[in-house]
């Protein structure tokens, strides 16, 4: 018959109208991603033996990070690692080649930044490494690493930091709301960084940076001083 | 509920006599009046119906269409009129400055003129001519001018060149149009639009003249250079022929005119072949807005249906298929209607 082929189509386009939209509307709604899908490159930092795979393995030099040697230790300590973002082409050989699976993508695609110099993502040694009962023995946490000429990204980062830190000391229970949920243990902190000026950096630093690990470790924090409490009371 | 436009007409007509105003006065006064509302009635329309357009290109393609800005997306089409408004009026420094400015303002004004003569309810035509349906087709005709005057003021041989095309096809295809009415109006034996109304009173004319219907309905939208006949315009591979240098408003009104020429067309083929103002249970005003509707949707189905089709398929189909159609539907009807008296109906 003459003309088919139109009704035909006519039909198709009937039938799509009536059928569900395929359209997802981000940002408002996410969408499905597979279990591998490549998205932001992550580390974890407990993980890391600083064997140095991933920098060989990478193709871009997106890798790089930085270690110390104490006089007497076995291992070299990793101080910080360091992912350019921007130069990464998600090919997966790091991840491949690591041998403790600390390098992972995540689902996180919105790498987008405002600053070039925010693509960098930087790990910084988190402060609970060092809290092991037997790196506290050793007692001496300075590390003689040449510090690098301070950019003016750094010199930002470091303003905000000043910041950060007079916040936290004239006003702990406002900042800490933030990362603790009860406010018990938003006091049980602000005593805690009352007390020792070390902890109250590290907070400021951590709150700065990655605010899930800012709850972690202050999350950490209070519970060891709730366990000490309760041993104090129990003798 | 049925007769309220008509209340409020003759409610305005003898308060203004009561004043003390000749009934000469009053007339012109509803005419204005009359005027106005079939303007705003247009505007409203418009917005509607660009907001209709997008959605329902937006579900054929299974995407939501506009959804951002109010109900539904609603004010999408009011915050594009607005920024249309308040942009900036762009004249080439080469073109006939006469032509290029009165182009679009005679293309809004004879698209506005089509609706003097349909009948928008029982009694409710502005004027009830008894010739509406040339009148209609007459004035349809203009629009073509109103084309060649855009392309030919712009001063840039595309333009002229998008004009000249618009102007073949729509000649073209006016021929077939009037062709297929014709059915029409010998089976109603009138021109005048409101008696074809009350013709079908009985049995719609597309039960009647199916043939005829789907003839007009293929020429009407070549004539409105609506998809899949938009060859003038072309937005994919021209760049909007005729309308390349407008911009702006002047450039809306065109836009403005041809949905003005959708509503005004699909009025028509609901007069003439669903039975016009004619339904139960609804005012007859209702009804027509309703059927029109009906008709626009079509409209907008083939377009996001069809791919366009190529400059000399178009004429072929006009020249070699659609005016033979026609001419043979016009020779059987007429063989019909005799019939149809000779066994005495």
């Amino acid at each position: 018959m003459y003309g088919k082929g139109l009704l035909k189509g006519l039909g198709i386009t009937l039938k799509h109208t009536f059928e569900k939209d395929i359209t997802i509307q981000y940002p408002e709604e996410m969408p499905f991603l597979q279990e591998r899908f490549r998205g932001c490159l992550s580390f974890d930092f407990g993980k890391c033996i600083a064997c140095g795979l991933c920098t060989k393995a990478c193709p871009n030099n997106v890798l790089s990070f930085e270690t110390v040697k104490e006089e007497g230790a076995k291992k070299k300590k990793l101080l910080n690692y360091t992912i350019d973002l921007q130069y990464c082409l998600f090919c997966n050989l790091c991840v491949e080649v690591c041998p403790t699976n600390t390098l992972y993508f995540t689902h996180s695609f919105e790498l987008t930044k405002f600053k070039r110099e925010d693509i960098k993502i930087v790990y910084h040694r988190p402060p609970e490494l060092d809290l092991l009962p037997e790196e506290k023995e050793t007692g001496n946490l300075e590390v003689q690493v040449e510090m690098p000429d301070i950019t003016e990204a750094e010199a930002k980062r470091l303003k905000q930091l000043e910041a950060m830190k007079t916040a936290l000391g004239k006003n702990p229970q406002k900042v800490l709301s933030k990362v603790l949920d009860t406010e018990e243990d938003i006091a049980i902190m602000a005593n805690l960084m009352a007390s020792d000026e070390k902890k109250l950096f590290k907070m400021a630093e951590l709150m700065l940076g990655d605010r899930e690990k800012a709850r972690k470790i202050a999350q950490a924090f209070v519970n060891k001083e709730k366990k000490d409490r309760q041993q104090e009371g129990g003798e | 509920m049925e007769h309220w436009f008509l209340n409020i007409a003759h409610w305005l007509t003898s308060w203004l006599v009561s004043l003390g105003l000749a009934p000469v006065w009053a007339e012109v006064i509803l005419l204005v009046g009359q005027w106005t509302c079939i303007v705003g009635i247009i505007t409203l329309n418009v917005l509607v119906l660009i907001w209709l357009e997008r959605k329902v290109a937006g579900f054929m393609q299974q995407r939501l269409g506009p959804n951002r800005l109010g109900p539904y997306g609603f004010f999408q089409t009011i915050a594009d009129t607005l920024k249309l408004l308040t942009k900036e009026d762009i004249i080439p420094s080469q073109t006939d400055k006469l032509i290029f400015k009165i182009a679009p303002m005679f293309f809004i004004i004879v698209s506005v003129m089509l609706y003097a003569v349909l009948p928008m309810g029982q009694d409710m035509a502005v004027v009830n001519l008894n010739v509406g349906l040339f009148y209609f087709i007459s004035v349809g005709s203009l629009s073509t001018i109103c084309l060649l005057m855009a392309g030919w003021g712009s001063n840039n041989k595309w333009s002229l060149l998008g004009a000249m095309r618009s102007v073949a096809q729509m000649i073209s295809y006016e021929i077939p149009l009037a062709f297929s009415l014709l059915g029409v109006v010998m089976i109603s034996g009138s021109l005048n639009l409101s008696d074809i109304v009350q013709a079908q009173h009985n049995l719609w004319f597309i039960l009647l003249q199916p043939v005829a219907f789907i003839t007009f309905f293929i020429a009407a939208t070549a004539e409105l250079n609506r998809g899949p006949f938009d060859m003038p315009e072309a937005e994919q591979e021209l760049t909007a022929g005729a309308f390349t240098e407008y911009s702006g408003m002047r450039w809306a009104l065109f836009f403005l005119a041809e949905y003005t020429n959708l509503v005004a067309v699909s009025a028509l083929a609901a007069t003439l072949f669903l039975g016009g103002w004619q339904g139960p249970f609804l005012p007859s005003w209702l009804w027509i807005i309703l059927k029109t509707y009906l008709i626009m949707m079509v409209f907008m189905w083939l377009k996001w249906t069809f791919p366009r089709i190529r400059m000399d398929h178009l004429m072929s189909l006009s020249w070699k298929v659609l005016i033979p159609i026609s001419l043979v539907n016009i020779v059987l009807t007429g063989a019909g209607i005799e019939i149809f008296r000779w066994m005495g109906w």
